[in-house]
């Protein structure tokens, strides 16, 4: 069993608590597949905010046929499309297949939607994360390639680079406190 | 906050933890911000990596408390978790109730027909209540009684009658009680 799966049994079974780290994991992706159809910031939180409280109230009915990120996501293309709706603008003609949930690369037909303030920042953080990758050393940057890139498991990467399941860990968070440092500097949240 | 704590907050990112260091992972984000505020980093490091950029200009957002505001009212759940041995030995196919509720259906409208036409056959139609008297009336006569039908076009006014005559038609075959008549009679009867 995941984690997702076992958050939303927790929730499931009473652990109100629970939804909040599923809000915390999800919380960036939503929104940044809401901004595709609603541009206003602001508005788009409150978008968002409305897609995790239709799935709270929908969660008894999820059986994990799909996984829970899946079953969000078209929550919120239908929440993003509703709200277009209800307030008289048209939702984007194409429409945004389920599977790009899945295979966690943004839809193309969102990226029409990007103000060029949007594509500056994401030109500049890609250029910083790739700085920040370049700058670890070789094990540290395959452990986060494999994982973040490949997908591959904690239990995969240790086999392929032929190292205990333990310091495939600690690379990983080596490698995240360092782009998150990079990131910090573009955004301007440097302590 | 150690190290290790942090190791284990990034794991939790990736979805890596079971047993024990899940429940641990899980206690440490819910007591500690800093534990907390660590996962929303790791979070968005990957995030980024993945190109989910946009969310980004608006620096670290969370929406967890409004959230929790939200539903604060909301009930809480008591789904008991399913016993997978028991929906194993038990496991029918996903369409199975689906395809059996149709059938069922199928053969409840096929039998209920072909009881019909037995009975329509030993009782024949002549004895049935019929409508059709009202077509000989003209229209002007019928808007000024007003108490049935309150058409002035024949053409809808046929049609209505032919309605009718259908109704209790099938009131004959299936002895439902017939409302036609009784909206279409008013006190005259």
């Amino acid at each position: 069993m995941n984690v997702d799966q076992e958050l939303v049994q927790r929730v499931q079974a009473g652990d109100k608590k629970a939804f909040d780290l599923l809000i915390m994991k999800y919380q960036q992706r939503i929104i940044h597949v809401i901004t595709g159809f609603v541009h206003d910031p602001v508005e788009a939180m409150d978008v968002a905010q409305e897609a995790f409280i239709k799935a709270y109230r929908a969660l008894p009915n999820f059986r994990g046929d799909s996984a829970f990120y899946t079953w969000l996501y078209r929550i919120a293309i239908n929440t993003s499309k509703n709200h277009l709706t209800a307030s008289s603008r048209r939702p984007p003609m194409s429409d945004v297949d389920a599977m790009d949930a899945t295979n966690y690369y943004d839809a193309p037909e969102l990226k029409e939607f990007e103000t060029p303030e949007d594509s500056l920042m994401c030109v500049q953080l890609e250029q910083a994360i790739q700085q920040a990758i370049d700058d670890l050393p070789e094990d540290t940057a395959t452990a986060i390639k494999l994982r973040e890139f490949e997908g591959m498991s904690y239990e995969e990467i240790a086999e392929a680079m032929d190292c205990p399941i333990g310091t495939v860990r600690s690379r990983i968070f080596r490698a995240r406190e360092a782009i998150d440092k990079q990131v910090k500097s573009v955004t301007g949240e440097e302590e | 906050m150690t190290i290790n704590h942090l190791e284990l907050v990034s794991a939790l990112v990736d979805g890596q933890l079971t047993g024990n260091e899940l429940e641990q992972a899980l206690g440490l984000i819910a007591n500690d911000p800093h534990a907390r505020e660590a996962f929303m980093r790791y979070q968005q490091a990957s995030d980024i990596l993945h190109g989910y950029t946009r969310s980004i200009n608006h620096n670290m957002l969370d929406l967890t408390a409004r959230i929790s505001a939200s539903l604060a009212d909301e009930p809480v759940y008591s789904i008991a978790t399913k016993s997978k041995s028991t929906a194993k030995l038990f496991r029918f196919p996903e369409n199975f109730w689906k395809q059996a509720t149709g059938l069922a259906m199928a053969a409840s409208v096929g039998a209920l027909a072909v009881v019909g036409v037995v009975q329509q056959q030993s009782s024949g139609v002549d004895n049935m209540p019929m409508a059709s008297v009202v077509a000989d009336e003209s229209p002007a006569t019928l808007i000024s009684q007003s108490n049935r039908w309150t058409v002035a076009e024949p053409e809808i006014e046929d049609r209505l009658n032919n309605y009718l005559v259908d109704h209790n038609e099938y009131v004959g075959t299936s002895g439902m009680f017939s409302y036609g008549r009784v909206v279409s009679y008013g006190t005259e009867r």
